[in-house]
């Protein structure tokens, strides 16, 4: 009796503690009966609509008093349906959203659940890689986690090997190197690199890869800080490097109107020696309807200028689009959910489909095909990484920078306006 | 008579159910945009009042500015095409035609008909030039234009027009139709004696038809305006508002303040601005047709 | 002299003709023609070539995976019923505001027109808000009640100048006969209109058929979504951009309309024609 009594006691004042400082994680409960609504930007055809949904299939399993209803919006539209459901208080149990500014937004209106917490409670902290958790951190600028990655990707140019051999050509591990192996194929007739100007974002990662490497892997969120200015010389020059080389036709005619999966076909066909893209390529490369082959294809980090200032092993990396639990809707059963999912992605995703997602695992990746492998030990070895170009700026200003890149590489726009342009939208937002 | 016509119940009956509509989805959120207007933010979130602040900010942003210049070239060219064109098409209707008008009209309405998101992808794909030329491109290189061949969707300097062209494209058989409703309406017997009296198809065109064609030319500007002056379909469609914001048109610009920057106040100034130039274009129209 | 000038004439007519002739059909034939080729033909052939076989595969992808059916019948049918009402309002208000007597009538004619001069911009924000808050946001209805809404003055108008030219004596000869409003409704003034009221289909087809803004931005879900939205992302649908897939697609939203067009297009022309002119 006394026991019993003592017990209530103390959990009562454990509760009472811990509702004190405001931390109050959930019991996981696996039995709970719960309609989960989930907002998608995947499809079922894709991969990761394929992984999303057997993970909840296989929970479905676990608890059998779990039920899921999938809803999948086009990736355009995510952003407009978010903000419908924010101003309505009705977010989803599990959204897909879009890491840095917006899911900053969302964290400052304690809108989502933090993770960090949930999973310490939970003990399992150590199921997302260390790597996955300083990435999204930093984006959000906060010490917790406030969202689960669903990728894990390393980006960098990819090469056709046999345009490579055809020329005679040595993959280049300096801008310098890169930008004369790209002569040597203007010289042979064969289009240098390619880029989905259509998209704007790969063209703005171009100039992320070239300031990074000469400012260092920090330059742009210093800026979106405003510690520096976008007009930062540094910045400038990146701008103006990736405009010579549009100029220069390295980039074939009219590359504004190319969008990134046609670049990236004319790599595999082998109608362009290089690409900039991410890992997520990689599902491409392997796949039976690649010309190339699986061989033939390699991938390199983003050339050096200065070692000092940005060594070899430090890439561009990201967390894709991120995965978020509405605050509102959180409980046992989606706590139960939680627990299964992080146990259980890192295998599932590694064992069924070669991926990688920002959690551990402990299959065995000899079965890897060389490229998955060659991705996968890049992503172990990196010592250090660095966001996208347009990652730590607002909607406004991240327009402004990808909206004037085609400008620039129309050349109808200096790298100077270019940067300015950028300050500008930054500074009327503000 | 009176009875029958003065019918009050009839009235309603006939007016009511619209009028509801129309006050309640046309009217009241034309009033409701300007007191948007007045706020910043997005509504239940950071609903702020600011007064005439977004209308000042109007002034300077440059975005805001290229959108307008885009927006009224684009009313412009598209305008003067569908409507020189059309006019063109239906002489051809009236006048240059013994055999296979009516196929000649089905074939010239065609492209009416097509969705255009739909026109915009063909489209696309006409205009390209990498990885491979496109139709246009093809077609200039091979009849040996090869300085010719350029990016025509990539570029500033044609982007715009050659989304006019593709405007132009969908709805000139459209506004044929209507002028050659107008030309059948002149008797043939006036053409008859202007042809006795020695005048020639340029000078019987100049003094008789178009000005009897005025009313029809006013009908065919007014639908050609409101049909250009929102401007969002086909530019999405075709080019995004691309390159850079070389055809990002009032419209475009302000869901894009609305939806993807969040700032549902400002994007509804941009949509005063909209609906003021919406007036005083049909202003304009309207003086034209009382001259 | 004159003769030559003549022949030359009309042999440049004729070339201006063709020249129209193939200018409008070739990029439609053309999209046909590439909705046949299998996706290695759009890299390895240049543009204008046939496709080398029936490579039917395309619509598959497009009927399955690009939810062109579901996206085709949707836009059907939130334009059939728009027209619907959109007629039937603009006949009965153009008739109460030009030949039925009240005191109001010039008033609410002006009221009506002055709804042309409001472009869709301006009231897509309140009424996303509107729609937001009374929960009709992402259902077929709230489509299908602004499309009515904004296809109302243009029609009014076409509609009016219309009946001001039916005679006085018509409707007066049928109130002797003892017709009531509603049969005089029937027997004189819609037969009368048929003109009138194929003008306003063809004009309100046109713009509802291609409305994009309200359907994208009031509509999300895949079952709900029109052609041009559907079409605007497919891209997204399958991932990579399967040419032949997408001219599949535009091609299946297209044929449907062709074919409708070429069965009614000497009623649409004539009625265009002869209405228009009125307006």
């Amino acid at each position: 009796m006394k026991k019993k009594l003592l017990s209530v006691i103390l959990t009562a004042a454990l509760a009472a503690s811990m509702t004190a400082v405001g931390v109050c994680a959930t019991e996981p409960d696996t039995q709970a009966e719960k309609n989960f609504k989930v907002l998608s930007i995947w499809s079922d055809e894709s991969v990761d609509g394929q992984i999303l949904i057997g993970m909840l299939d296989k929970y479905s399993e676990v608890n059998p008093n779990f039920t899921y209803e999938y809803e999948y919006v086009a990736a355009s539209d995510l952003s407009t349906k978010i903000a419908t459901l924010v101003s309505s208080d009705d977010l989803p149990d599990l959204f897909a959203y879009v890491a840095g500014t917006p899911l900053k937004n969302l964290i400052n209106a304690d809108k989502v659940v933090n993770i960090s917490e949930e999973l310490e409670s939970l003990g399992l902290s150590d199921q997302i890689t260390d790597g996955a958790k300083s990435i999204m951190t930093s984006l959000s600028g906060t010490d917790d986690l406030y969202d689960l990655p669903f990728g894990m990707n390393v980006e960098g140019f990819w090469y056709n090997k046999a345009l490579f051999e055809e020329a005679g050509a040595e993959v280049p591990t300096t801008w310098d190197e890169l930008l004369e192996v790209c002569d040597v194929f203007m010289e042979k007739g064969i289009q240098p690199l390619a880029t989905g100007g259509a998209d704007k974002w790969p063209t703005t990662r171009l100039i992320n890869a070239y300031a990074y490497r000469t400012m260092g892997a920090d330059a742009t969120r210093q800026a979106a800080n405003g510690e520096i200015s976008f007009t930062d010389e540094g910045f400038v020059a990146a701008a103006q490097m990736v405009a010579d080389m549009v100029e220069k036709g390295y980039f074939g005619e009219g590359a504004t109107t190319v969008d990134n999966t046609t670049a990236e076909n004319m790599l595999l066909a082998g109608e362009c020696a290089m690409v900039y893209d991410g890992s997520w390529f990689t599902s491409s490369i392997t796949a039976d309807t690649n010309p190339a082959g699986e061989d033939g294809i390699g991938f390199m980090g983003v050339p050096v200028v200065d070692e000092s200032i940005s060594p070899s092993t430090e890439y561009p990396m990201n967390c894709g689009n991120i995965l978020c639990l509405s605050k509102s809707k959180y409980d046992g059963a989606t706590a139960g959910f939680l627990q299964y999912f992080v146990e259980n992605i890192g295998d599932y995703a590694m064992g069924d489909y070669q991926s990688v997602r920002g959690y551990t695992y402990t299959v065995s990746d000899d079965a890897l095909s060389p490229i998955t492998k060659e991705i996968v030990d890049t992503i172990t070895t990196a010592t250090g990484s660095t966001a996208w170009w347009e990652a730590y700026l607002n909607d406004e200003t991240k327009s402004a920078a990808q909206d004037n890149v085609q400008t620039l590489i129309n050349g109808d726009m200096t790298a100077e306006e270019y940067m300015d342009s950028i300050q500008e939208a930054y500074d009327l937002s503000r | 008579m009176k009875k029958v016509l003065g019918s009050k119940k009839a009235i309603a009956l006939f007016v009511v159910p619209g009028l509801i509509l129309y006050v309640g989805i046309v009217f009241v959120p034309v009033i409701w945009s300007f007191g948007y207007s007045l706020f910043s933010g997005t509504p239940g979130l950071d609903w702020r009042f600011t007064g005439l602040k977004n209308y000042q900010k109007l002034f300077l942003d440059s975005r805001f500015k290229t959108a307008l210049i885009v927006n009224l070239k684009y009313i412009l060219y598209t305008m003067l095409g569908q409507v020189v064109l059309g006019l063109g098409l239906a002489l051809i209707f009236r006048f240059g035609l013994k055999r296979f008008k009516n196929t000649f009209r089905t074939i010239a309405f065609f492209p009416v008909i097509l969705p255009t998101v739909a026109v915009g992808q063909l489209f696309a794909k006409i205009y390209e030039i990498q990885p491979h030329y496109g139709l246009l491109n093809s077609l200039l290189s091979n009849i040996g234009l090869q300085n010719l061949v350029q990016p025509w969707i990539g570029q500033q300097s044609t982007a715009l027009p050659a989304l006019s062209v593709m405007d132009i494209w969908v709805s000139m058989g459209f506004y044929a139709v209507i002028f050659y409703g107008g030309l059948l309406d002149i008797s043939d017997d006036v053409m008859e004696a202007a042809k006795i009296d020695g005048c020639g198809f340029w000078k019987m065109f100049r003094t008789i038809i178009f000005p009897l064609l005025r009313p029809v030319t006013i009908t065919c500007l007014v639908f050609s305006f409101a049909g250009t002056v929102k401007m969002f379909e086909s530019a999405t469609a075709l080019t995004g508002g691309g390159p850079g914001n070389a055809t990002t048109s009032l419209s475009m610009y302000m869901y894009n303040v609305a939806f993807s920057y969040g700032n549902v106040g400002y994007g509804s100034a941009i949509a005063i601005v909209i609906f003021l130039i919406c007036v005083i274009g049909t202003r304009i129209i309207r003086v034209l047709d009382r001259e | 002299m004159n003769k030559t000038k003549k022949i030359i004439s009309s042999v440049l007519l004729k070339l201006v003709i063709a020249l129209v002739v193939v200018i409008d059909v070739y990029p439609i034939v053309w999209m046909f023609l590439c909705a046949l080729k299998k996706p290695t033909e759009f890299v390895s052939k240049p543009s204008y070539a046939l496709p080398e076989g029936l490579y039917l595969q395309n619509f598959v992808d497009a009927w399955t995976k690009g939810n062109m059916g579901t996206f085709f019948l949707n836009s059907l049918f939130y334009t059939a019923v728009a027209l619907v009402f959109i007629v039937t309002f603009s006949m009965t208000i153009g008739f109460a505001v030009t030949k039925m007597e009240w005191k109001m009538k010039k008033f609410f004619q002006s009221f009506f027109l002055m709804g042309l001069m409001v472009p869709v911009a301006t009231a897509l924000l309140p009424l996303f808000q509107i729609y937001n808050k009374i929960g009709l946001l992402n259902t077929r209805t709230c489509l299908i009640l602004t499309y009515i809404a904004f296809g109302l003055s243009l029609s009014i108008f076409l509609v009016t100048g219309y009946m001001r030219s039916l005679p006085d004596e018509l409707l007066e000869a049928s109130v002797i006969d003892g017709c009531g409003i509603f049969s005089m409704m029937r027997y004189i003034v819609v037969p009368l209109m048929k003109n009138a009221a194929v003008t306003v289909l063809v004009l309100q087809f046109f713009y509802k058929w291609n409305d994009l803004l309200f359907s994208m931005t009031f509509v999300s879900s895949t079952n709900l979504k029109t052609i041009q939205t559907g079409l605007l992302y497919f891209e997204d649908q399958f991932g990579s951009k399967n040419w032949g897939a997408i001219f599949a697609s535009v091609t299946i939203s297209v044929a449907p309309m062709l074919l409708i067009y070429s069965v009614l297009n000497k009623k649409v022309i004539e009625g265009m024609v002869a209405g228009a002119v009125k307006g």
